[in-house]
Parts: structure tokens; C-alpha cells; sequence
């Protein structure tokens, strides 16, 4: 008998142990986000660092009932992760920052975020670098989807050793003029390798994309149609010329191989947002004043930058907004430049003497409070089509086969056109 | 307390449970000491299939339904129903019979070498050697080794310009540095090889412990007998110690198939751009687990993903049924 008695008792608490299990995968939690009183926790979920340590420590001062939980994971990782609550219908942050690369993949699905036009951002408009606002409004213009917090410019980092013993200029203002249009910066790179028998750039990507950026039209217009044959194509060209030329080192970007690139002179150039610089800080320390910044050519540029979105599913959207309305604001946007060096995208910020007299010294004091907002505000808006992001991807795809020689390079437009078009049913 | 509502109030004391059971009318003895036979088994076994039905069962399941289905993140428009068209589609799909075929060559590379050096390593191990503990335990070590760490390092061991592997090879003559340097990730021959060196090492010391455990089952004067009519290890090995173990390795060549066709972590992270898991600029490595993760996360086309994976299931189950007819064979079995 009581033998018989333990074996059921142990068999019942397995069977409510697994049950319980069972349940507590099966819905949210039933404990509430706060204490009594109106007690209101706001997650933000994000990458890297953001700067917002010690902004939340002031918000929370000023305002006792809300608590903010900082979640910062890996950019791929909290991507994917929003992407699978969306799906989920729950469990996604309060608030949400989406990268500039993953914001055609979001907006495509406004009617999951919270239309921060309806909570009266849209005064917020004139603000912004207008492709910056333009990124995250849905394709019908009615729903916008983020506010932008970063940008990151474009420019060109270049080794003032290298170019010295190529025969090269080295002051920034006389590279800029050696290289005003794309042609003349394949001509100096090719004679960079002319003399020095080295590459001169780390990739044909990283010249691809800089360049479709600058064009009126990019993968798709704004009519979705796929358009290859216009910006695309003088992108493409160039890029394909410069890898003939054999400008290019064939280097992945943020790969072992690139890394060492930059401490072993693999190559002298690369296009470089504000956020690179602390980059190739960390990764070639040894470096330390023979780099320096160049304005890129053809005008103007930009290569990744976040927003803040709130998530629909939450269950605070309006104190959600009321603390990415405030964290928005030029106070806080300057404080965080300051912190991280994170670029805002409001242009009337950049004439602040916080941005403008910044140098860095790692790069031969370059004012790069300068450079970056003058590269940033040289962009025109370009629609971004749906699948911008994997048709981008096949293309790149093309260009490095030529790259690695496994594609001829007069062969590689016709594959190109078939690749994006195969992404674009895809 | 759930667990103690069933029982009758005077157990709840543990002394006085044995002195009230004396009293007790012996039809509540008898029931439950029937259900004890009968049901408690099935009791204990529920929390696996319960686990096994949520995380395993319902999945299976739903993800045939969403394969019939239009499911698209980035367009809600499309009607719900899609009826046999993902499948319809996947027929004519460039991208994934060449995910295919890179996982079949892949698992062809990775699966037979991986078994073969098992059986000899197990057999080594199974001599008597010295400090045999730690030779035993240092063939798991690369198991134990958490598989995203161990293929970074690969990666890196495999890359073009300042990889080692590459610098190995140049100093027994091979590829060479600069231009002559081996490019990787360039082709499929380099890139499934340079793949299918991480499974192996990471598996090959796994099945040596399994072969290994089995083997020590086999007794010894087998062995004595065969060495007395003249045979070598070698022949030893293949005429008594593979058709005795015969059951493990038709075991291990199951575990492999279902690991080797559902390769992902390996050709994912062994490519430079990871994030785009296109396997390659032109596919060279994609195998249909990446292939799968790209449609459903990359193209946003959950339905299509769910056809594909469903189309792998099927796939894994005719391949290992076919292996496990060929093993049985091979090994001198009769089944």
C-alpha cells in the first residue's frame, strides 16, 4: 500500500511538473508588468550600445511610475527575434530599433507597429534628413513606422602611409580633389597598384553600394518594377572595372580576413560610416595616425543608421511614445553623440558646437563632426523596394564570383539581371 | 497541492498512513493496486509524449498546413489557401536541387570517411594502451567543443588569405600564398571538403565511443580462435568485429544521415556574409536546412519554407531507410 502510494504521488508530480511545463510555454505570463498604481515597465530592445544608460536613469527620475528595461543582444539576433514575435503575435519589446538594412523587411509590415503619424509625430518631419524619414514610412506614405535615431554618413578612410609611398597625396582636402567622380577614383587606384603592385580597395561590394546609393533610382522604383538597367547598371560597371583593374583585395566585410587587412596594408581605401571609425580603432590600434578621412566621391552617402518603432502587440503604446518622442529630442540626441558617437539624423543638431568642432584624433584629428553630416545631408531619397534587401544580396553574390574568378567579368551583367530577377519573384 | 488530493486525508502523515491502511476495506486495495499494474506505466511514459507531442508532434503537423498555404510576411494580400502550389514550385526550384545535391555531397563527404575512421579509432582504443582513459575521454573532446566555437574557428582556419590550412598546404607543396592562395569558398569541391572536415571532426571520436562500447561486448576468445587460424587485425576487424557490432552501426548510420541531411550551423557560419545564408555567392554550399532558414527568415515566405522542410522530412526518411537496408547488408547482417 504504501509503496503503491509513493509510485502514484510520483507519478502525479511528474505528470503536473511536465504540465505546468506545457503551460507555462503556452501563453503569456500571468504576473503583470509592474506593482500597483499604474506601474508601467517599457522594454527596448537594441544592439550594441545605444547610449541610453544613463538616459534611463533620468527618465525614470522624472517619471516614478515608469521603469525601462534596457535589452541590448546581437543586431542579426534582435532583428530575427522582432520578426518571430511579430509572427507570434506577442512578446515583442515596447519598443523596438530597426537597422537601416532590415527597416524595407519591417515597413512592409506596417500594420504590425503603431502608426506614429496617429500619435502626431508627423511635425517631426521637417526634423529629419528627409531619406532618413523617408526609410520607414510604408510604401503608401501613411504609416510611419520608426523615428530615426543615427546615421551613419559616408566617407572615405584612407592610409596616409600607403598613399605617401605611392607617390599619392595625403592631406584630406587634396584627396578629396583627386577624386571628385568614381572614374577619377579608379584612375587612382589604379595607379596605387600601378606602383605598389598592392590592392587598393578592400572589396567591389564596398564600392557597389556607395554608388547605387548616390543614384536617383536604386534596385526597384517606386512602382516595385525591378530596375537593372539604370542605377544598378552604372554601379555595377564601375564596380566590374575597378575589379578587372585589379583594385580590389576581395575582402568580406567584418571577416577574419578583412581584419587583419587593416593592420597588415592589405589595402589603403574603404568607405567608411561615423560608426566605422570606432571599428577600425579596435581592430588596428597599432594604426593610430595613419588614417584619415576623405569626402567620398560623387557627393554624398550613407551606410547604416537605426529608428525606434513600438511594436503594436505592446500593451503600453502610449507611454511607449511619450519616451521615444523624448529620447528623440535634440537634448538627448546630443548627449548620445557625446556618449557613443552615434550621428543624429536631424540636420539642425549637426551646427552644434558638440558635433561640429569634434576631431578624432586616431585619424589624424579629422573633423569628422564635419565630414559626416556634410556626406550625410548630400544624399537624395531613394525608394527602397521590398526586396531591395535580397536582391542586393544576389547581386553582391555576382560581384564577388567575379572577384574570386569564377564568373568572366563580360559574362557577369547578363547574370547579374538574372540573379536580382530571381530574387525579386523569390 | 494537486498531488495529495487523491490520497485519503489520514496519509497526510506519513506514521500514521501505514496504521489507517490496516482498516481500510480491501476494494480500494485491490483497485489501486490494479491501476498501479495497469495504468501507472503509461503514467510515466505520458510526460514524453506529452513533451514530444508539443515540441515535435504539433509542428510536424502545423507545418503541413502552413505549407499549403499562402504565407508571406512581407504580403498579407495573397489568398489563405495555396493549395499544392508550394510543392508544385519547389519541383522546378534551381536553388533547391542545388541545395540538394551540396547536401548530399556534403553528407557523402562527411559520413562515410566519419564512420570508417570511427571503426578504426574505436578499434585502436579498444587495445590495451596506456593513460587508456585519457585517449578515450580526448576522442570526445571535440564533441564536448560547442559547435557555433568551433566552426568560427574553421572559418578561420579556412580562409583565403591568412588561414592556416592554406598555409599547411603551401608547405607540403600545395596552393601557395597571394594569387595562388586557395580560395575556399570559390567552388564546391573546396568549400564541401573544408564543410565536411568540421562534421568529421566533431563526430568521428562520438561514434569511436559508440563503436567502442559495443565492441568490448565481443568476447575475447572469438578473437583468439580467428588469431589462431592466422588472421590480422585488419581482417579481424572487418570479418568478426563489424558483423558483431552490426546493430550500433546501423545505429550511427541513422544518427549520421538525419545529422548529415540536416546540416545547417557548419555551412551557415563557414559563410563569409552569414547573414544572407546564400551558402556562397553562387550556392556552392547551401544545403536545404540553410536553404530552408533563407526562404522562411531571408524571403519572408513561411509557406515555402514549410513545403521545403516538409520535402526534407520525406527525403531523411527514404535515405535512412535505404541506409539502414545497405548497412544490414554490408555488415554480413540477416534481417
Amino acid at each position: 500500500m504504501r509503496r503503491s502510494w509513493t509510485h502514484w504521488a510520483r507519478a502525479a508530480a511528474v505528470g503536473v511538473v511536465s504540465l505546468t511545463m506545457v503551460a507555462a510555454c503556452s501563453g503569456r505570463s500571468t504576473t503583470d508588468s509592474g506593482g500597483g498604481g499604474g506601474q508601467v515597465t517599457l522594454k527596448i530592445n537594441f544592439w550594441g550600445d545605444f547610449g541610453l544608460q544613463d538616459l534611463k536613469t533620468r527618465y525614470e527620475a522624472d517619471h516614478p511610475n515608469v521603469k525601462i528595461q534596457l535589452n541590448s543582444g546581437e543586431y542579426n539576433a534582435q532583428h530575427e527575434d522582432l520578426q518571430k514575435k511579430l509572427v507570434a503575435g506577442s512578446g515583442a519589446a515596447d519598443i523596438a530599433a530597426i537597422d537601416e538594412g532590415f527597416m524595407v523587411q519591417f515597413r512592409s509590415q506596417s500594420d504590425k507597429f503603431v502608426n506614429l503619424l496617429d500619435k502626431g509625430a508627423g511635425s517631426y518631419e521637417s526634423k529629419y534628413l528627409p531619406w532618413k524619414w523617408k526609410q520607414s514610412l510604408s510604401a503608401d506614405g501613411k504609416t510611419q513606422i520608426g523615428l530615426g535615431t543615427d546615421v551613419g554618413g559616408l566617407a572615405m578612410c584612407y592610409r596616409t602611409d600607403l598613399f605617401a609611398a605611392a607617390g599619392l597625396p595625403t592631406g584630406r582636402d587634396q584627396v578629396s580633389a583627386l577624386w571628385p567622380t568614381w572614374d577619377r577614383f579608379i584612375q587612382v587606384g589604379q595607379q596605387y597598384t600601378g606602383r605598389t603592385k598592392k590592392k587598393f580597395l578592400d572589396s567591389g561590394t564596398n564600392l557597389f553600394n556607395p554608388i547605387l546609393g548616390q543614384q536617383p533610382v536604386g534596385f526597384y522604383d517606386d512602382q516595385e518594377q525591378l530596375r537593372m538597367e539604370q542605377g544598378p547598371k552604372v554601379a555595377f560597371d564601375y564596380t566590374i572595372t575597378a575589379v578587372q583593374a585589379g583594385l580590389s583585395a576581395n575582402l568580406a566585410s567584418f571577416q577574419a580576413d578583412w581584419d587583419k587587412g587593416f593592420t597588415a596594408g592589405s589595402f589603403a581605401v574603404l568607405a567608411c560610416p561615423a560608426w566605422m571609425l570606432g571599428h577600425i580603432k579596435d581592430t588596428a590600434p597599432g594604426t593610430q595616425g595613419k588614417w584619415d578621412i576623405a569626402a567620398v566621391p560623387g557627393g554624398g552617402g550613407n551606410w547604416g543608421g537605426s529608428f525606434l518603432t513600438i511594436p503594436k502587440q505592446g500593451r503600453h503604446v502610449d507611454e511607449a511614445y511619450q519616451l521615444l518622442e523624448w529620447l528623440v529630442q535634440p537634448e538627448q540626441q546630443i548627449e548620445i553623440f557625446k556618449k557613443v558617437g552615434n550621428l543624429p539624423s536631424q540636420p539642425a543638431l549637426y551646427a552644434d558646437p558638440a558635433i561640429a568642432d569634434f576631431k578624432n584624433p586616431f585619424f589624424n584629428d579629422a573633423p569628422v563632426g564635419q565630414i559626416f553630416p556634410k556626406m550625410a545631408q548630400g544624399l537624395t531619397p531613394q525608394y527602397l523596394g521590398r526586396k531591395n534587401g535580397p536582391t542586393r544580396v544576389a547581386v553582391e553574390n555576382v560581384i564577388n564570383r567575379v572577384q574570386n574568378k569564377t564568373l568572366k567579368p563580360d559574362a557577369a551583367w547578363a547574370e547579374a539581371v538574372k540573379e536580382a530577377e530571381k530574387a525579386r519573384t523569390s | 497541492m494537486p498531488t495529495t488530493r487523491a490520497a485519503p486525508p489520514s496519509s497526510h502523515h506519513p506514521g500514521s498512513a501505514s496504521a489507517a491502511g490496516t482498516g481500510r476495506p480491501s476494494g480500494w486495495r485491490d483497485r489501486l493496486y490494479r491501476f498501479d499494474m495497469r495504468y501507472l506505466p503509461y503514467l510515466m511514459i505520458a510526460p514524453f509524449f506529452l513533451l514530444f507531442g508539443v515540441f515535435g508532434l504539433f509542428p510536424l503537423l502545423f507545418n503541413g498546413v502552413v505549407a499549403l498555404r499562402n504565407y508571406r510576411l512581407d504580403d498579407p494580400t495573397l489568398p489563405y489557401w495555396a493549395g499544392v502550389a508550394n510543392f508544385t514550385r519547389l519541383l522546378g526550384d534551381e536553388d533547391f536541387w542545388n541545395a540538394l545535391y551540396n547536401t548530399f555531397g556534403i553528407f557523402l563527404l562527411s559520413s562515410v570517411p566519419q564512420l570508417l575512421l570511427a571503426l578504426v579509432v574505436a578499434s585502436l582504443l579498444n587495445r590495451k594502451l596506456r593513460a587508456q582513459t585519457w585517449w578515450r575521454v580526448g576522442v570526445l573532446l571535440p564533441y564536448v567543443t560547442p559547435i557555433v566555437a568551433s566552426t568560427m574557428v574553421f572559418s578561420a582556419f579556412f580562409s583565403r588569405s591568412f588561414g592556416m590550412a592554406n598555409w599547411l598546404l603551401a608547405e607540403v607543396g600545395i596552393g601557395g600564398t597571394g594569387d595562388a592562395a586557395i580560395d575556399w569558398r570559390a567552388d564546391k569541391p573546396h568549400a564541401w571538403i573544408a564543410i565536411a572536415t568540421m562534421v568529421n571532426w566533431k563526430w568521428i571520436g562520438y561514434n569511436a565511443l559508440l563503436y567502442l562500447a559495443a565492441m568490448q561486448s565481443i568476447p575475447r576468445d572469438v578473437y583468439e580462435a580467428s588469431a589462431i587460424d592466422g588472421a590480422g587485425p585488419w581482417r579481424q576487424l572487418w570479418r568478426i568485429t563489424v558483423p558483431m557490432i552490426q546493430p550500433v552501426i546501423v545505429f550511427t548510420v541513422v544518427l549520421s544521415t538525419i545529422g548529415g541531411l540536416q546540416l545547417f550551423t557548419e555551412p551557415m557560419l563557414f559563410d563569409l556574409n552569414a547573414q544572407a545564408a546564400t551558402g556562397g555567392p553562387n550556392g556552392e554550399w547551401q544545403t536545404i536546412a540553410q536553404l530552408i532558414y533563407k526562404v522562411g527568415w531571408k524571403d519572408l515566405n513561411l509557406g515555402y519554407a514549410a513545403a521545403m522542410s516538409w520535402a526534407l522530412f520525406l527525403i531523411i526518411l527514404l535515405v535512412t531507410g535505404l541506409n539502414i537496408l545497405l548497412t544490414n547488408r554490408l555488415s554480413g547482417g540477416h534481417r
